[in-house]
This record gives structure tokens, C-alpha cells and sequence, in this order.
């Protein structure tokens, strides 16, 4: 998986490529999310465009990262993410836990 | 991993095409790769894409499971991965470990508010829902599941 993480003001914005499956890419994603909590950067979006396919394991990093950067005062949203990505969170109910957005600039502005 | 591939049109389970009979380690750095050639096979044989993408998680989830509770992590030992057709043209999938299984009514509903905000515990639910039938075989260690 291809993980581009950068800031835009206080916001860290990482996009995906790939597969959000067991393995490397769960392992690089919490790699990269840690580390944005390790430095105080708790307000988090993850663009999900081109993320076609996310097992239990990705949710459930998701999960987690949402619960600590609240924890933390700040928040994971997720950007466009694919339909069948938004089908999986639904089943296993966990999409309403995320706000959702249409494209990067919303989603850092909602952190305004 | 090693896979082999052969046809055995009268299968003694029930006239079973016999698509790829594959083998992985208990690493969950391998799971994907096998999950990967299903979804290729399943593409050679036209399958439409919002079904694959369905079996190819079931897949995902069935093969994580096997190795993070079969193998309890550990190399040494071995996954099997069965893709089969019958003649109806349904798609049946077995994965099989070396663990000592699981009691199917032990596993809780995801959806239950207690159970969202867990960072585990999805993956039987999720086979559930996106199989047309589910079957846990041999005490647990063995999951055929099929797609229509």
C-alpha cells in the first residue's frame, strides 16, 4: 500500500493507495498514524479514494485511531472512500461512527 | 506458498470443480498474496466484480483467521486454501488450519454497542454477511462457504 502522508496547517492528511488488509499495510498505516500522535497531530484525514478493499483488520485500526485522536481532542475523517469500502463499514455498523467527506479541503475545513 | 490446480468434474463432495488448491504459513504477511491469486482466478472466470470483491474478503477474513487463531501466528505451520465450482456454476471456498477450532455460538455481534469501538472481532460476522452460506467444519478448524 502506498501511504502519502502530509500536513495542511493543523491538520495531517494521508492518502491511501492500495489495500487496507492484514499484513504491511495495516503494520505501515499504524506506523504512520502513531507517529502523527506521537508529534500532537491528532486531527487526522484519511483519503480513501483509492482504497478498494478494507478487511476486519483495517477496520479495526480505524476504529481504534478514531477513538484515541478523540481521546486526544481531535478526530479521524475519511474522504471518498469507495463504494465498496463504504459497504463493509456499513455491515459491521461502524460508518456512522466516521464523518465523511466528498474531498480533502472539506474534510481539513470541518477541523476549522 | 505452493498451489496446484487440477479438475475432478466428480468430486465425491458433490461434483466439484476443482479451481486451486493452495498452501500458506501462519503469516499474516502472506494472507494477502493468497487472497489475491483467488481474486485472479475468480476474474478468469468472469465473475462479476462486486461478487469477487465479495468472495475475495470472505477470502481475506477466513485465511486471517486461520492464521492469527489456527497458527496462532507461527510459520511452521500450514493453511490450506480450496477454490471449487459446482455445477451449478457457485463458487465454494475451504479454508482449512491445523488449530483445535472454535465454538461458532462463542462469537459476538460486532454490531452490539459494546462491540463497535473493539479493534477485533468482525471477521466471522463480515464471512456471514457477504456468503451465501457459511458452514464451520471439524470443530471450527475447517470453513466451507459458498457463493451463489
Amino acid at each position: 500500500m502506498d501511504i502519502n502522508a502530509r500536513k495542511r496547517g493543523q491538520v495531517q492528511l494521508v492518502q491511501l493507495r492500495g489495500q487496507l488488509r492484514m499484513g504491511p499495510a495495516v503494520d505501515e498505516l499504524r506506523q504512520t498514524i502513531e507517529e502523527s500522535f506521537g508529534n500532537g497531530d491528532t486531527r487526522i484525514v484519511l483519503n480513501l479514494a483509492e482504497v478498494g478493499m478494507i478487511d476486519s483488520s483495517g477496520i479495526g485500526l480505524l476504529v481504534k485511531f478514531l477513538a484515541s485522536a478523540k481521546q486526544r481532542g481531535g478526530s479521524v475523517k475519511l474522504v471518498q472512500p469507495s463504494k465498496f469500502a463504504v459497504q463493509t463499514l456499513r455491515l459491521v455498523g461502524v460508518l456512522n461512527l466516521f464523518e465523511v467527506f466528498d474531498d480533502d479541503e472539506k474534510a481539513v475545513a470541518s477541523f476549522a | 506458498m505452493s498451489a496446484e490446480s487440477s479438475r475432478t468434474d466428480n468430486d465425491k463432495d458433490g461434483e466439484l470443480t476443482n479451481l486451486l488448491d493452495l498452501r500458506m504459513p501462519g503469516d499474516t504477511g502472506a494472507v494477502s498474496e493468497v487472497t489475491d491469486t483467488v481474486c485472479a482466478t475468480l476474474t478468469e472466470l468472469n465473475i462479476p466484480e462486486e461478487k469477487r470483491m465479495e468472495i475475495a474478503l470472505a477470502v481475506q477474513e477466513a485465511l486471517a483467521n486461520a492464521v492469527v487463531h489456527g497458527c496462532k501466528n507461527d510459520r511452521s505451520k500450514q493453511v490450506r486454501c480450496r477454490l471449487e465450482r459446482d455445477r451449478r456454476g457457485r463458487i465454494v471456498i475451504i479454508v482449512t488450519d491445523p488449530g483445535c477450532g472454535f465454538r461458532v455460538e462463542d462469537i459476538s455481534d460486532p454490531k452490539r454497542p459494546e462491540g463497535l469501538n473493539a479493534d477485533h472481532g468482525r471477521g466471522v460476522y463480515l464471512i456471514r454477511q457477504l456468503m451465501d452460506e457459511v458452514h464451520f467444519e471439524n470443530g471450527g478448524n475447517q470453513i466451507r462457504m459458498w457463493k451463489y
